[in-house]
């Protein structure tokens, strides 16, 4: 019986902390970037939901692609139209672990490596997707940073013959968010 | 050099001159002035946000990449380093507060900071979309 009990109250406690360590962002910022032989593309979207459970690790990314904003209209009309084809797929998505969560002590102020897996969905396609990144923890908040590449045929995404050899077959990404404690 | 000739050189410097004209003003035509522009569709807060809750993909078609403009109850006005955002929370989910996040135009950044949570506003913006948990409208100007 005292078993029992001791067992009833860690199992509350436990679902206590987890549900007080969740952070979440809806300004993360991300950015993706290629050089071509001929253009250089940019552009970045602040408008980035993600959700980090500090407990079990599970990480989420949720993208709107026409949030994304290039420095020439042009090639915004054209990421939307041809590339992406943000009609038809509007959402980017991803869910994963950060695998290696343990070693993050969110209760302590550092720099932490943040290995993260898990799948990536664009363009409808989805992909299994892996990459090292870091958490910076600073007094309740996480701010997560990750750089990797992703090939654009992976997602089944077809570059125009016209301009196959000027605009490069893999896109860095770039991943920045301010998690906060969600009160 | 026969007169014909020069004519259809001339054509040909003409031609070349307006063809990379047209190129220039087409490879950097202006962003659209989404603050000029007329609203697709002018509806409340609460019904747009209930539509994308209801039926993602439908309101999705409908409503994804127009400008619409709102009205509503302000809840807060949230700044980052890059944004000043008008939201109406109409939910509470796992990710907090859900509901219609409005990205400011820049020059609007100092008229939204004044706002006071509780009032009603109206704004019109470019919708990009429903991440799950809100519906954005991006470049956002106030409606008088």
């Amino acid at each position: 019986m005292k078993k029992l009990i001791i067992l009833v109250f860690c199992l509350a406690f436990v679902s206590f902390a987890a549900n007080a360590q969740k952070f979440i962002t809806k300004t993360g910022h991300i950015k993706f970037y290629s050089e071509g032989s001929l253009e250089k593309i940019e552009a970045h979207n602040h408008q980035v939901n993600a959700g980090l459970d500090a407990a079990s690790g599970d990480f989420v990314f949720k993208v709107l692609m026409k949030s994304f904003e290039f420095e020439k209209a042009l090639m915004q009309e054209h990421f939307n139209e041809n590339y992406v084809e943000s009609d038809k797929f509007p959402n980017a998505l991803f869910t994963g672990k950060v695998t290696n969560i343990k070693d993050v002590n969110i209760a302590k102020n550092g720099v932490y490596d943040a290995m993260v897996e898990g799948k990536l969905t664009l363009h409808g396609v989805t992909q299994n997707a892996k990459t090292k990144g870091s958490f910076e923890v600073k007094s309740d908040k996480i701010t997560g940073s990750a750089k990797f590449s992703i090939l654009l045929s992976d997602y089944n995404i077809k570059i125009p013959g016209a301009v196959a050899n000027n605009i490069s077959k893999s896109v860095e990404i770039t991943v920045e968010v301010n998690l906060e404690k969600l009160k | 050099m026969k007169s014909w000739v020069k004519i259809i050189l001339a054509l040909l410097v003409i031609g070349l001159i307006g063809g990379l004209l047209v190129f220039h003003f087409l490879y950097n035509k202006p962003h659209p002035d989404f603050e000029k522009m007329d609203a697709d569709y002018t509806l409340a807060a609460a019904d747009l946000y209930k539509s994308f809750t209801t039926d993602k993909t439908t309101a999705g078609t409908k409503y994804n990449g127009k400008v619409i403009a709102i009205k509503g109850k302000l809840s807060k006005v949230e700044t980052t380093d890059s944004l000043t955002v008008c939201v109406l929370v109409f939910n509470q989910g796992m990710f907090g507060d859900e509901g219609l996040r409005c990205t400011m135009l820049q020059k609007y950044a100092g008229h939204a900071g004044k706002l006071t949570a509780g009032q009603e506003i109206s704004l019109k913006g470019y919708c990009t979309g429903f991440n799950d948990t809100d519906v954005i409208l991006d470049k956002c100007s106030i409606v008088k």
